[in-house]
């Protein structure tokens, strides 16, 4: 039988001292509520850093600067909006319904938080790690699209119901394709768990699954983000709130901290997904060593946590850059992407790695 | 400590259950089910049955219930208060006479037969996902067939529902 901390490898120096200082049961309590806390904090301070980022980007792309204002090159911008939001009144739309309608902005935070939790950010950086955490990943995140559903649906509103089912179907459809990258990934590396998937990358630059594979990888690294990208209701993808069409969707009738809470929801879960995927194919925390022993020992020095964020947010970048720079698709163009395209080619990417494991040519 | 905590998930398994089917608007029973799905893994993790807890989240939270609820927008009105969920007093003494019986008859038979599920959970070893993907699909002492055969089953279905809900080219250039 395995131990609570066997379980939950709260194995870094602070954990260490924690348990050093107070006697078995509370330094577990104390260890999982040092660990809740720290996601805490990790969410909000990245709710405000992305969305900073998100305006810089998106003004760099359009040639101009962004906000500049408050605080040097508009740092503190992010802080005033969140403020701005916090005091803002909560309206509620006539015939809506209430505990619904409140309920529903929690949902996507949630799910990011839950999905974070079994996150590796770096060796001994992890809350949890179940052995079967894709499977985890793919469920909680099911807490998101319940979220907008539910929304839609309290708001009393057709823009927001119509929103809400765009974004339901997407959702659901595009999952299925993230669902069998993810059932590739796993194959490959012989183990559920995110930790392991990591761990199985050990090496070189070459040794990521998007090099090991060969050609396999790169396909699959394309396909993901495309199919995260819709999956996170993004431009191209964005048809759930297109603006030009639905006024906001789901998300219509919320204001002040409601419409925050699906704001950072839906920021937060951008970063989950950059988590996975630097996770899934970019080595994790492991740095890019190239088998060079002049540059291996310096890339080395740099401690994996901060790898783990230096890709994460390339991978946001590369988000953002869709954004600017893609149009809009339309509803039957997504669908005929994800059920027409995507599905049949995972299939094909699915049968293809399999035999590679198979002949043992993977690793 | 840890009988505590099972009184706990399994009071609100039990309450949610209940909303879940009693709450006049299906919206809000959609939700109760979440929760009491939610619980109901967490009596998992305590039994230590990692993969049936995953597997209870994945497929339930994650699948059926969003399913549910796509159905439930869907459908015209059937969110909202109906008559169809305003049952008669009678039929409410009715039902909580049943269940008062249930609940009474299974206490009445375990205390007489004393069960021997909990020495067996006692015995039973956590089972890890490995074991389980190998019982699956290991030829000798496993379930390959009933596996593959499932496979099949799904493929039908899969190819059914293209069938129905494919367009007929042909009429629609008339």
């Amino acid at each position: 039988m395995m131990s609570s901390v066997e379980f939950y490898p709260v194995n870094n120096p602070i954990g260490d001292l924690v348990r050093s200082i107070f006697p078995e049961p509370v330094a577990v309590l104390i260890n999982g509520l040092l660990a809740l806390l720290s996601l805490m904090a990790l969410v909000g301070s990245l709710g405000a850093v992305l969305i900073y980022l998100e305006r810089k980007v998106s003004a760099h792309f359009q040639l101009r600067l962004g906000p500049m204002r408050v605080g040097p090159h508009g740092l503190l911008q992010a802080v005033a909006d969140g403020i701005k939001a916090i005091f803002k009144e909560v309206l509620k739309p006539e015939g809506a319904d209430t505990f619904i309608f409140f309920l529903a902005p929690l949902l996507p935070v949630s799910a990011a938080f839950l999905v974070l939790a079994v996150i590796p950010f770096d060796h001994h950086l992890q809350v949890a790690d179940p052995a079967g955490g894709v499977l985890y990943v793919l469920g909680v995140s099911g807490l998101s699209v319940l979220g907008i559903l539910l929304a839609g649906w309290a708001s009393n509103n057709k823009y927001s119901l119509l929103g809400a089912m765009r974004s339901g179907a997407q959702m659901v459809s595009f999952e299925i394709s993230i669902a069998l990258l993810m059932l590739l990934i796993v194959m490959v590396s012989g183990t559920a768990s995110l930790r392991g998937i990591v761990l199985s990358q050990q090496g070189t630059l070459f040794d990521w699954w998007i090099f090991k594979l060969p050609f396999l990888g790169i396909f699959a690294f394309v396909m993901y983000l495309i199919a995260s990208t819709a999956e996170l209701n993004r431009t191209p993808f964005d048809i759930s709130e297109a603006e030009s069409e639905l006024t906001g969707g789901f998300a219509t009738e919320y204001s002040g901290i409601g419409f925050a809470m699906f704001f950072l929801g839906e920021f937060v879960n951008m970063f989950v997904s950059a988590c996975l995927v630097t996770t899934f194919f970019l080595g994790g925390f492991f740095p890019p060593l190239l088998g060079v022993p002049v540059i291996d020992p310096i890339l080395s020095l740099i401690p994996g946590f901060l790898w783990f964020f230096i890709k994460a947010f390339a991978i946001i970048f590369i988000y953002m850059w869709f954004r600017w720079t893609f149009p809009r698709v339309r509803v039957d163009q997504l669908m005929y992407l994800e059920w027409r395209i995507m599905l049949p080619a995972n299939l094909l990417l699915l049968l293809l790695s399999g035999l590679f494991v198979a002949q043992g040519w993977a690793g | 400590m840890s009988d505590f905590i099972f009184y706990l998930i399994a009071g609100i398994m039990v309450i949610l259950s209940m909303l879940a089917v009693s709450l006049p608007n299906l919206l809000h029973g959609a939700v109760a089910l979440v929760g009491s799905f939610f619980a109901t893994a967490a009596l998992y993790i305590m039994l230590q049955m990692e993969f049936l807890a995953l597997a209870q989240i994945a497929l339930y939270v994650g699948g059926i219930v969003i399913f549910m609820l796509i159905i439930i927008l869907l459908t015209n009105d059937l969110g909202v208060d109906n008559s169809l969920s305003r049952v008669s007093l009678s039929r409410q003494v009715g039902k909580s006479a049943i269940i008062v019986g249930l609940v009474l008859s299974l206490f009445l038979f375990f205390k007489y037969n004393p069960s021997q599920l909990l020495t067996a959970t006692h015995r039973a070893a956590p089972v890890s996902i490995d074991q389980i993907g190998i019982r699956l699909l290991s030829t000798t002492n496993g379930f390959i067939v009933p596996f593959e055969v499932i496979s099949l089953l799904l493929l039908a279905s899969l190819i059914g529902a293209v069938v129905l809900s494919r367009r007929d080219t042909k009429k629609e250039e008339k």
